[in-house]
C-alpha cells in the first residue's frame, strides 16, 4: 500500500480512467481521504457532463432533431444542397452573375481602376499647386468687421467696392496681405 | 470509485461498432450504384449519430442554428464521400472529424462576420434560464438550478480547444486515442488539453462554492 496520498494529477488520471492504475485503486480503497477527494472529483465531472448534455439536449429537442433529420434526407435526395435556407432577395435566380460572365469582371475592374485614377489625379491637381504657393498665410479675424449678405448677381465693380470699404474700416489691417495681392479697381478699369 | 463516464449517464448513445457496420453497408450499396438504397440505409446512421453530433456541435459553436447547419453539412458530406470511408477506422471517428472540421469552418466564418458587426450585449447573447416551473423538463430544471448555471458559466470560460477535447471525451465518450485521431493531434496533446480543462473547471467551480 502507498504511504503518501495521491497527487491531484494522479487522482485525475485515475478518475478519467486513462489507464489501469491498480496500485492507485488499492490506495483509494484503503485511504478515506484520497477516496473522498476522488469521489468529489468524479461527482464534479459527472455534474459538468450532465449539465452540458442537458444544455445541448434542451437546445435540440425532439422536434428540432426530427426536422433536422428530414432536412438531411431531403438534401441527400437533392444531391447535397446548402443547409441554410436563404431568404428571397439573396436567392434571385435571374440576377446578373459575374461568375457566369467572366468578361463582366474585366469591365467592373476597369471601371473601378478608372475611378481610383480619377480620384488620385484630382487630388494631385488640387494639392500639389497649393503646396507650391503655400508661403503666404492669411489670418482672417472678423473682429469689428460687419458681415453683409452678398448677392450672387452682384457685379464685379460692386464687389470690389465692398472690399475697399471693408479694408478701410476698423480691423482692416489684418486684411493687408489680401489687399496687397488684389489689383485696384482703377487699375483693372485702365487695363 | 465510480467512473465519470458511467456516473454521467447521458441519454443512450449508439454502440460504437453498430454505426461502423451500417456505414460499411451504406458504402457497399453506394459503390455498387444502388444510391437510393444507400440513402435509405444511411437514414439509420443519421438516427444513430444525430443526437451525439448535435451535442458536440452545440457545445463547440454555442449557437443552435450554426450547430444545426454543421450537423446537416457533416452528414451530407459523409454520404457524398462514403466511398472513401476506410472500414479500419471506426466510423464515428471519421464522422466526428468531418463534423469538427465543419464546426471550425463555421466558427471562422462567424468570426469574420462579427468583425464587421456590433456584437450584442452579453446579457442578450446568453439569456439566463428562467426559474424552475412545473412544466419544465428535467434538463431545463437542471439548467435553471444554481449549480447548473455555475457549471454552464464555468464551461463557457474554457478555451476553445480545451472545451472541444472535454466535449469529445466526456460527452461524446471518445477515448483519448479516438480524440487524437479525430483532431489529428497526438494522444499526449489530447491528454494535456483534457487535464487542463478539468483542472480549470475544478478551480472555477471550487471558487464559486
Amino acid at each position: 500500500m502507498r504511504k503518501s496520498h495521491l497527487s491531484d494529477d494522479r487522482l485525475l488520471e485515475v478518475c478519467l480512467d486513462q489507464a489501469s492504475f491498480a496500485a492507485e485503486q488499492q490506495h483509494l480503497e484503503s485511504c478515506p481521504a484520497c477516496a473522498e477527494r476522488g469521489t468529489h472529483l468524479a461527482r464534479m465531472l459527472a455534474d459538468v457532463t450532465d449539465v452540458t448534455v442537458a444544455e445541448a439536449d434542451a437546445a435540440f429537442g425532439a422536434d428540432r432533431l426530427a426536422k433536422q433529420r428530414a432536412r438531411i434526407l431531403q438534401r441527400l435526395e437533392l444531391d447535397g444542397r446548402s443547409g441554410r435556407v436563404i431568404t428571397f432577395p439573396a436567392s434571385h435566380p435571374h440576377g446578373p452573375s459575374l461568375r457566369a460572365r467572366p468578361r463582366m469582371r474585366w469591365i467592373a475592374g476597369a471601371a473601378a481602376a478608372g475611378l481610383v485614377i480619377g480620384i488620385l489625379a484630382d487630388h494631385v491637381a488640387h494639392v500639389v499647386p497649393s503646396r507650391r504657393g503655400a508661403p503666404t498665410q492669411i489670418a482672417l479675424q472678423p473682429t469689428g468687421a460687419t458681415l453683409q449678405a452678398v448677392s450672387t448677381s452682384m457685379s464685379e465693380e460692386e464687389l470690389l467696392g465692398l472690399l475697399e470699404v471693408a479694408i478701410e474700416g476698423t480691423g482692416g489691417a489684418s486684411l493687408g496681405p489680401l489687399d496687397d495681392l488684389t489689383p485696384r479697381v482703377w487699375e483693372v478699369a485702365a487695363q | 470509485m465510480q467512473s465519470p463516464a458511467t456516473a454521467a449517464a447521458p441519454a443512450p448513445a449508439a454502440p460504437l461498432h453498430r454505426d461502423s457496420e451500417v456505414a460499411a453497408e451504406v458504402k457497399a450499396l453506394f459503390v455498387s450504384g444502388k444510391r437510393d438504397a444507400a440513402r435509405e440505409r444511411f437514414a439509420e446512421l443519421v438516427t444513430l449519430l444525430q443526437r451525439r453530433a448535435a451535442r458536440i456541435a452545440y457545445q463547440y459553436l454555442r449557437d443552435v442554428h450554426d450547430a444545426d447547419e454543421a450537423v446537416q453539412d457533416a452528414f451530407v458530406k459523409v454520404f457524398t464521400h462514403i466511398a472513401t470511408y476506410r472500414e479500419a477506422l471506426p466510423f464515428e471517428v471519421w464522422f466526428t472529424r468531418i463534423l469538427v472540421n465543419r464546426c471550425l469552418d463555421l466558427q471562422k466564418a462567424r468570426s469574420r462576420r462579427l468583425r464587421w458587426t456590433v456584437s450584442p450585449s452579453p446579457s442578450a447573447q446568453a439569456p439566463t434560464p428562467e426559474p424552475a416551473a412545473p412544466q419544465q423538463t428535467p434538463e431545463e430544471r437542471l439548467l435553471s438550478s444554481e449549480r447548473g448555471r455555475r457549471i454552464m458559466a464555468a464551461v463557457e470560460q474554457l478555451p476553445e480547444r480545451q472545451r472541444l477535447v472535454f466535449t469529445l471525451c466526456q460527452i461524446a465518450e471518445q477515448s483519448t486515442n479516438e480524440v487524437s485521431q479525430t483532431l489529428g493531434v497526438s494522444e499526449a496533446t489530447v491528454r494535456v488539453h483534457l487535464f487542463r480543462a478539468v483542472r480549470k473547471l475544478r478551480g472555477l467551480l471550487a471558487r464559486e462554492r
